[in-house]
């Protein structure tokens, strides 16, 4: 039996990524489509398949249009998961884009910008200028949009290459598509830069205007959206422009019915003849009103926008009101918007047809929409003061009907109406207070207790409806406990009987002793201090007259409506939020000089430089690194906290370097540490770390994880003599770490402070204490990666003059066998990462040797010749340094990151 | 008798086309070279960066022809073509001496390759119309070709730009090939 079991590992099934490939380079063309589209359904349903590229890409050159589309298909998905071999794509890309079938051109340009590689970008760029100068339309228009994604990859590039030219003279091509594609990019990209690029002209206008006849509906829309940014000359462009795009208005299509009424809301705010506006606003009433006969979501979408309009120009559908009275099955989005939009349109002229609505409303059964037809109601009272009166007399009438929400919904308005009308309507006060039992909900106990309060001298037992109230005080949420005081308060000056005396002692030693709300402390002990010093001015004070109130609630601020009228049929204008509160801009523009000057900055002193360069920037990105950066240069040595604690760590360690108390809660992100002292071995509390480098500053970049039971806080750090006298260079700044939370911080760190004798070794030892825990020790490497500086680049006659002055026992070489080498420009940039410089290659035999400098602080030169065989395991390297103890560290770390 | 001959290409190679690789350095000519084979005239080219193929019929043979971009940066993806190979067509820019080494290196890395064990290699020494152009002999000493064992090989002499000598070049491939050299 034994001996023959061999069988079993070898098998002829070979797995479908080699039979897939085997089927790519078959000779027959049947089989090698067949193989890509089982690749394509492969990829669509998520199976990694990137390591066919090279086999899929060579299926590229076909006359096969079928396939050519899977293949591209193929390549949008994978070429940024292989940018390297992406480039292999380049030359069909080059080609296809002169094929003579004007499909083909365009299939390509509009790949190639779906490809976000940046190493092939400056391949496409004449492909591209191209086939913005084709001669067929599709292929133009293609290209336009192609060169808004460009812009996105590499807007330099674009504007170095005068696209943008090209692009704004396609505004006056003679295809109404192109125009419109033309429009949607400049548009697209004028959206990514903080300078102006697409300004209308007035010869670009009539093309436009011309071209917005002619185009698709979409199309129609960029073009209305770019014009309504246009600044016209005077009132009677304005107009001009207006009655070449008032046709739109009857478009089928709501966006483009949208983005017209945008464009002309726009260029009203310049026409001055009022015959004109009113005309015009007769025009956008039937348009506006068409809207809200389709699906629902699209009325919503359109109640949005209308709520908008009607801030601004309530006239064009003041007499349109009843389409917005609600249906019986509407949906509940939809009622809710209509009666914002009635309450805004609601008139002396209508206001009996609309509280008959409301009223109405008032008794449906959905409770949220109930409560906001009876505010509805109030706001309208406090609107119209010639319907106050009707207004109020169906809100007695609904409290009459006794619903819980209805009549607590009342009394919160009726509170507003006897603020906007003083004095006139307190005879309805009786019925409210009949209503006293039923109130549960904190805004209408507080507004009842306000009335109380108010017109305490016109109700008789005013103190014994408080009263009933103040049994429960402690218990009530802080809205009512402020009235409660505050109303309670009133009562006493204006009844300084034995009764409110005895109540006011209460309140006011619940609201000072027996609370933590600093509200309401800070409120009772003005009111008490104001009482015991002089009653009178506490008279002035309390019972001061206030001033009448207007319903502003739910009107937008001028400046922010005048901002979404600008981007009406948007998700803007549906939010009600500028864009920028809700869209985050991947790229933010910023400007390269700064960045440089700012960069230089930190080559000389990085005390604060990142902090520096975060806050000129102008992102709002304020994360702790600058918190943390911010710190002063590091004191030589910074005060001691308390007397014992350095003496606890200090002797341990043998180090003098103070502990630096937590202060100030210090947070920072990325990905993730390791692990340095495990929970278990750290009775809960967990310390990831590693040392990093940033802007030519080294940090300690830790993560503090609690799982312990009770909160840690007082953390303190020191680290031992080591070889490169890395030490804290400002406090260590966790914040209390509750049960279950954790803290990432980055600490600035310092060299040469306290060196260790003998051989350079990459050992940190690390202590953390805090307040709760004994002292933590645990170790760290480090990776002489960080303390390359960033100005280790040579000229090449340097590094030559260099390596030869240098003894040859000062060369230590080192074989790396478990590393690979399959791309040099990878390995290089990874090496640049790290600060290590790119000086020359040759290639010997099949041999790839590369040449780079780095220099560790103190401006000690470090010379590098790496030898390998691309895709092969095993790397030579070999360095010569002044200082060729530090060899081993220097191979340990270049392993590591070749490896990782 | 051209009967049987036929038939005998066809069992040789039937509907299969034989697979050929161009290669050699950037600007060494080898699109050129690969729109002469197939259009049989001269056209103005943009440099390649990555691949083109074409099918080129000659003499009966349907060969497909792999012309790969020689930039430093594609070179390394060379090998990605390498399986099934029957030809390579290795093409020196005889006038560029200063990168004949270059050229010898890519050339003999080739050579060692396990893949392209069986293929057989035409060498073009390119660019003769140029004033300071290497002959076929001088090539062949630059490339050492002479250290090349257990492989059929030839070089001629051609100028993409004029047309010459390529046909030859291809007449010798296909003869080798029908011969059973691939």
């Amino acid at each position: 039996m034994s001996g023959h079991d061999s069988k079993y590992f070898s098998t002829t099934k070979k797995g479908e990524i080699p039979e897939l490939k085997d089927e790519l380079n078959s000779q027959y063309k049947d089989k090698k489509r067949d193989a890509v589209k089982k690749v394509i359904a492969a990829m669509t349903v998520g199976k990694d398949v990137s390591s066919l590229f090279t086999d899929v890409v060579n299926c590229m050159q076909t006359e096969n249009l079928e396939l050519k589309k899977l293949v591209y298909l193929y390549l949008i998905n994978y070429a940024k998961s292989q940018p390297d071999l992406a480039i292999l794509a380049v030359n069909t890309f080059v080609k296809d884009s002169q094929d003579p079938n004007p499909l083909i051109r365009a299939l390509a340009v509009r790949t190639m910008g779906c490809i976000r590689v940046d190493k092939i970008t400056e391949y496409l760029c004449d492909p591209l200028q191209r086939c913005l100068k084709d001669d067929d339309p599709y292929v133009r228009k293609t290209a336009a949009i192609c060169v808004a994604k460009l812009y996105d990859i590499n807007a330099e590039l674009v504007e170095d290459r005068g696209f943008l030219d090209t692009l704004k003279d396609l505004i006056s091509d003679n295809n109404p598509m192109v125009v419109a594609n033309a429009v949607a990019a400049l548009a697209e990209i004028q959206e990514n830069s903080a300078r102006p690029i697409f300004e209308i002209t007035s010869q670009t206008l009539s093309k436009l205007l011309t071209a917005l006849n002619e185009c698709t509906e979409w199309g129609q829309v960029f073009i209305l959206d770019a014009l309504s940014r246009y600044k016209a000359a005077d009132a009677r462009e304005a107009e001009n422009i207006v009655e070449r795009v008032t046709p739109r208005l009857q478009h089928a299509n709501c966006a483009v019915v949208l983005s017209a009424v945008k464009m002309i809301l726009q260029q009203m705010e310049l026409i001055t003849s009022t015959d004109v506006v009113r005309n015009l606003c007769k025009k956008m009433a039937p348009p506006l009103v068409t809207l809200l006969s389709a699906e629902p979501e699209i009325q919503y979408v359109a109640l949005r926008n209308i709520n908008l309009i009607v801030q601004r120009r309530p006239t064009i559908l003041a007499h349109e009101i009843k389409v917005f009275f609600c249906k019986y099955n509407d949906p509940i989005y939809v009622k809710m918007e209509k009666l914002e939009i009635m309450i805004k349109l609601a008139s002396d002229r209508n206001i009996d047809q609309v509280l008959l609505e409301f009223k109405e409303y008032a008794t449906e059964v959905d409770v949220d929409f109930v409560r906001k037809a009876v505010r509805a109601i109030g706001r309208c009272a406090i609107k119209l003061e010639r319907a106050a009166e009707r207004c109020i007399s169906v809100l007695l009438e609904l409290i009459k009907i006794k619903v819980n929400y209805v009549v607590q919904e009342a009394i919160i308005v009726i509170k507003d109406i006897f603020r906007r009308y003083p004095n006139t309507y307190e005879s309805i006060i009786a019925t409210l207070c009949e209503s006293l039992d039923t109130l549960d909900e904190p805004e209408a106990k507080a507004s009842m207790i306000w009335i109380i309060g108010e017109y305490a001298e016109r109700i008789d037992n005013a103190d014994e409806l408080l009263e009933s109230f103040l049994e429960s005080f402690p218990e009530e949420p802080a809205m009512v406990q402020l009235q409660l005081l505050t109303a309670t308060v009133k009562l006493f000056l204006k009844k300084p009987t034995e009764g409110p005396q005895q109540m006011i002692q209460v309140v006011l030693n619940n609201a000072t002793v027996e609370t933590d709300n600093p509200d309401l402390r800070d409120r009772a002990y003005i009111y008490w201090r104001l009482l015991s010093t002089d009653p009178e001015a506490a008279k002035d004070v309390v019972l001061a007259e206030k001033p009448v109130i207007s319903d502003d609630s739910n009107q937008l601020d001028p400046s922010l409506l005048d901002e979404l009228l600008a981007n009406i049929a948007t998700l803007s204008s549906v939010y009600h939020k500028p864009p920028e509160a809700f869209v985050t801009r991947v790229k933010t523009t910023v400007q390269r000089s700064e960045d440089e000057e700012y960069a230089d900055v930190g080559e000389t002193g990085y005390s604060d430089s990142t902090g520096r360069a975060i806050d000129s920037s102008g992102t709002t990105t304020t994360s702790s690194v600058t918190a943390a950066t911010k710190q002063p240069a590091p004191a030589p040595t910074p005060p001691a906290p308390a007397a014992a604690v350095p003496d606890l760590l200090g002797d341990l360690i043998g180090l003098d370097n103070a502990i630096v108390p937590v202060d100030e809660p210090t947070t920072a992100t990325g990905p993730p540490l390791p692990v340095l002292l495990p929970a278990s071995t750290g009775q809960g509390l967990q310390i990831s770390a590693q040392l990093t480098r940033r802007d030519g500053q080294i940090f300690y970049d830790m993560s503090f994880e609690n799982n312990a039971q009770i909160p840690l806080d007082g953390f303190m750090i020191q680290f031992n003599k080591n070889a490169f006298g890395l030490t804290a260079g400002g406090p260590l700044q966790v914040p209390q770490l509750q049960p279950g939370t954790s803290a990432r911080v980055l600490l600035p760190m310092v060299l040469f402070q306290n060196i260790s004798p003998g051989p350079p070794n990459s050992l940190l030892q690390v202590a953390v204490k805090n307040n709760q825990q004994p002292v933590w020790y645990f170790s760290d490497k480090i990776s002489l990666l960080v303390l390359f500086t960033e100005d280790g680049r040579m000229e090449r006659t340097n590094f030559l003059e260099t390596w030869k002055s240098l003894p040859d026992s000062n060369e230590v070489v080192k074989d790396l066998p478990s590393v690979v080498v399959n791309s040099v420009e990878a390995t290089l940039d990874r090496l640049a990462a790290s600060n290590m410089f790119f000086i020359a290659k040759r290639r010997h035999a099949n041999q790839e040797v590369l040449y780079l400098s780095a220099k560790i602080p103190r401006g000690i030169p470090v010379l590098i010749e790496l030898t390998a065989v691309i895709g092969i395991a095993g790397v030579k390297c070999a360095i010569k340094t002044p200082n060729a103890e530090m060899a081993p560290l220097f191979f340990e770390s270049v392993e590591a990151l070749l490896r990782g | 008798m051209g009967i049987v001959f036929t038939r005998m290409f066809s069992s040789l190679f039937g509907n299969q086309e034989a697979r050929i690789l161009v290669l050699g350095l950037d600007n060494a000519g080898k699109t050129t070279i690969l729109y002469r084979l197939q259009m049989g005239k001269w056209c103005p080219l943009f440099q390649a960066i990555g691949f083109n193929v074409e099918t080129v019929q000659y003499n009966n043979i349907k060969f497909q022809v792999w012309d790969l971009g020689g930039q430093t940066s594609i070179r390394p993806y060379w090998r990605c073509y390498f399986p099934n190979t029957q030809a390579i067509i290795y093409v020196v820019d005889s006038s560029d001496t200063d990168r004949l080494v270059t050229a010898k290196d890519e050339f003999h890395a080739i050579l060692e390759e396990e893949e392209l064990k069986g293929a057989v290699v035409l060498i073009f020494a390119n660019k003769q119309d140029l004033p300071g152009a290497l002959d076929d002999a001088a090539v062949t000493e630059a490339l050492e070709l002479h250290k090349i064992k257990n492989r059929q090989w030839s070089i001629f002499k051609t100028s993409a730009l004029k047309g010459e000598g390529i046909f030859e070049g291809l007449d010798w491939l296909s003869n080798t090939l029908k011969s059973g050299g691939g």
